[in-house]
């Protein structure tokens, strides 16, 4: 179900009572809006030197995490995902450096929109397998202007953890910033096409979060994604799926190619973060389809993962039982 | 042990090494990443359009978009060049009996330098050396060691060997290669200890510069290499058959491992076509698993299924068939196949008497194949 008028008060209402009737039958506030799938975009996004407006995506930010929690007041959206004392890890995805990586443009608002909002800012920070990629992605001087922390796992200090986790097919070692560092996790990553798994978004982004997701990129990477999401470190602290679909690479990913990357300008918001992929593999379809490209399926690349957590329980991956709303912030 | 010889080799490389954690993390101007990896163009590799790369080095033929790795984990696409990150950059350096690796026909008693650097292009789930070859090169320390360098240090420390060994060297192709070179103008000679994932071309370039090969047969079904291996069988068996065929001596390990690939069926099988395809001569190990990594859930093989191993591919005619990590075990020695006598008495990695002569059975003249002088 897709809604392009932006929902009014009552809707608001009428979801917030959607929430507490699911949290009275018992169920944890991921199941109760697990289907739902919010996508956000606005028409000025960009300025006319082709930066992404701050005031304008923390719009976006704070509208996403309204519809998605049901809570228009944007503290208690935020308490509605976090405890105050909650140490926030958002993960980027920068692998792909400055021309298509969650930078910092995208991060650095969201980390000071929850900052606003009941977080603490000393407990918020942005990070990603290295700090080079970091850098390369364009993760400098305004990070380190905005206070918020932004490091890689090969930072000093930090580095993976000793232990392997043995989990299903996987065995890694974690990164200390998902497993010590961060009480709770935020999956902030950009939305591409994968010439291995298909599409890279949310759930592979947590690849970043161990020390040798080279070795998991074998069958597509099924069902190696969904595995790596389902072990203790990702499913224990994972509580919400924010993908960077401002510009969208649709083809020849997950490397930069102007040719095949679309300026899309919308964020893609989900408490459910199979449902959030399963949105974004449309989103790349309909680019491709756009592009007179054929589809994944027909490229024999279909983000099979997908399916294969819905079965292990993830989350949804069918169209059909998730519901989408879609809104544009002026 | 890997620790220990990274210390040892670090220490000799000038590092230093150990930092305490921070109370808080820094911002980035603050933070000291130190990756010092190398950008030497890589070898085998096919440049494709969109700055696409093909490597051509194993059989995974991993297809690679711009900054993107191959599943060693240590090639990688900048720009639509392939770069080789490990090369010169030693993550394991040790002085190590040669009965180690372990090579039983090649120079018996003495000590080969054993050298690694990051990575591997499989994931085996009993790897023991996990913690090197599982990794990304920046993941963990290492120093430099110019091929050059590595062919001196042989020499100083009186090696008459150079050993690849640890992690796989065929994902540091580059640097074995030119390490190989330089040796042997020195006079030292090269030994590979592989998985055997390799392509023919590398393959038959590397076999002309190095003197012996040790493959790691590690199962002997394609199930077996897809489930604990993530690997191919078929590409494995090749290389046996290759190094077989060149100039480079070659040895074969077949770990044994409890319930997985020790059923005699299978061993016997495996004999039968080392016997066939590569010949009698050609040492068969079947080595002791011991529980590692990602399968800690078996014991330690038991003795007597390395027993029948051994015996089982004795009755299938190899001639030279031993059991390792089993020390004092009469399995580590070398019987000659004329006389029966023990030709080199082993006791774990030390060489307690070798009874040769010109790579000739000291007692009845009958001639043992290897690397002897």
């Amino acid at each position: 179900m897709s809604r392009n008028s932006e929902p009014s008060i009552p809707a608001i209402s009428a979801l917030r009572a959607s929430i507490d009737r699911s949290r009275k039958k018992g169920h944890h506030g991921f199941a109760m809006a697990a289907a739902r799938v919010v996508i956000v975009k606005a028409g000025n996004l960009w300025t006319s030197t082709g930066a992404v407006d701050p005031a304008v995506i923390t719009k976006m930010f704070a509208r996403g995490f309204a519809l998605l929690t049901g809570e228009k007041d944007e503290p208690r959206a935020v308490s509605s995902l976090f405890r105050p004392d909650d140490r926030v890890g958002i993960k980027v995805n920068t692998i792909g450096g400055k021309a298509l990586s969650t930078g910092p443009d995208v991060a650095l608002p969201l980390a000071s929109w929850l900052s606003r909002n009941g977080l603490q800012g000393k407990n918020l920070f942005i990070w990603d397998r290295t700090t080079r990629e970091l850098r390369d992605a364009g993760y400098g001087t305004s990070a380190e202007r905005s206070g918020i922390k932004v490091f890689g796992t090969d930072a000093d200090g930090v580095g993976y953890e000793t232990g392997l986790v043995s989990h299903l097919g996987v065995g890694s070692l974690f990164s200390k910033i998902q497993t010590e560092f961060a009480t709770a996790s935020v999956s902030l990553a950009i939305l591409k096409d994968h010439g291995l798994a298909g599409v890279t978004a949310g759930m592979k982004n947590y690849f970043g979060a161990i020390h040798n997701p080279n070795k998991y990129h074998d069958f597509h990477c099924n069902p190696f994604v969904a595995e790596v999401f389902d072990t203790p470190p990702v499913k224990g602290k994972h509580k919400v799926s924010i993908i960077d679909a401002l510009v969208v690479q649709y083809h020849k990913g997950p490397s930069y190619h102007a040719r095949w990357a679309a300026n899309y300008g919308r964020l893609i918001f989900s408490l459910d973060p199979v449902a959030a992929d399963s949105v974004g593999w449309s989103i790349i379809e309909r680019l491709r389809a756009d592009g007179g490209l054929p589809t994944l399926k027909e490229e024999g690349r279909e983000p099979a993962y997908l399916a294969t957590a819905e079965k292990m329980g993830l989350g949804r991956a069918g169209l059909g039982s998730i519901e989408t709303v879609e809104e544009t912030v002026l | 042990m890997k620790r220990r010889s990274f210390i040892r080799g670090a220490a000799g490389a000038g590092l230093v090494i150990g930092t305490g954690l921070p109370s808080v993390c820094p911002g980035l101007a603050a933070v000291g990443a130190k990756p010092n990896l190398s950008r030497v163009e890589a070898r085998y590799y096919d440049k494709l359009p969109d700055r696409e790369v093909e490597c051509r080095l194993c059989p995974r033929l991993c297809r690679l978009g711009d900054k993107e790795r191959g599943y060693c984990g240590v090639r990688e696409n900048i720009g639509g060049t392939y770069y080789t990150l490990v090369y010169g950059k030693a993550c394991s350096l040790n002085v190590d009996p040669i009965e180690k690796k372990p090579f039983f026909h090649v120079l018996p008693g003495t000590s080969a330098l054993s050298m690694a650097a990051a990575g591997c292009n499989v994931n085996c789930k009993f790897c023991q050396n996990w913690e090197i070859s599982q990794v990304r090169p920046e993941q963990i320390d290492h120093f430099d060691l110019p091929p050059e360098k590595a062919a001196a240090q042989a020499i100083e420390t009186g090696c008459p060997t150079i050993a690849y060994t640890y992690t796989e060297p065929t994902v540091f192709f580059e640097y074995m290669y030119d390490t190989a070179v330089r040796a042997r103008r020195r006079g030292v000679k090269s030994v590979v200890v592989t998985g055997g994932h390799i392509n023919p071309e590398p393959l038959a370039d590397l076999l002309a510069v190095v003197d012996a090969v040790k493959v790691d047969l590690k199962g002997f079904t394609q199930e077996f290499y897809t489930e604990y291996v993530r690997g191919e069988l078929k590409p494995v068996l090749e290389t046996i058959r290759a190094v077989a065929k060149s100039k480079a001596w070659l040895e074969i390990v077949y770990l044994v491992i409890p319930t997985l690939n020790d059923r005699m069926g299978l061993i016997r099988e495996m004999a039968k076509w080392v016997r066939n395809e590569v010949g009698d001569q050609v040492p068969v190990h079947f080595s002791r698993f011991q529980p590692m990594y990602l399968v800690k859930n078996l014991p330690p093989t038991p003795v007597s299924t390395l027993e029948a191993a051994r015996e089982t591919a004795l009755e299938e005619g190899l001639r030279f068939v031993y059991m390792g990590n089993v020390p004092g075990h009469e399995g580590e020695n070398t019987f000659c196949p004329g006389c029966g006598k023990v030709a080199v008495q082993r006791v774990g990695y030390r060489i307690e008497a070798i009874r040769l002569k010109a790579g000739r059975c000291d007692t009845c003249g009958t001639p043992i194949p290897g690397v002897w002088t």
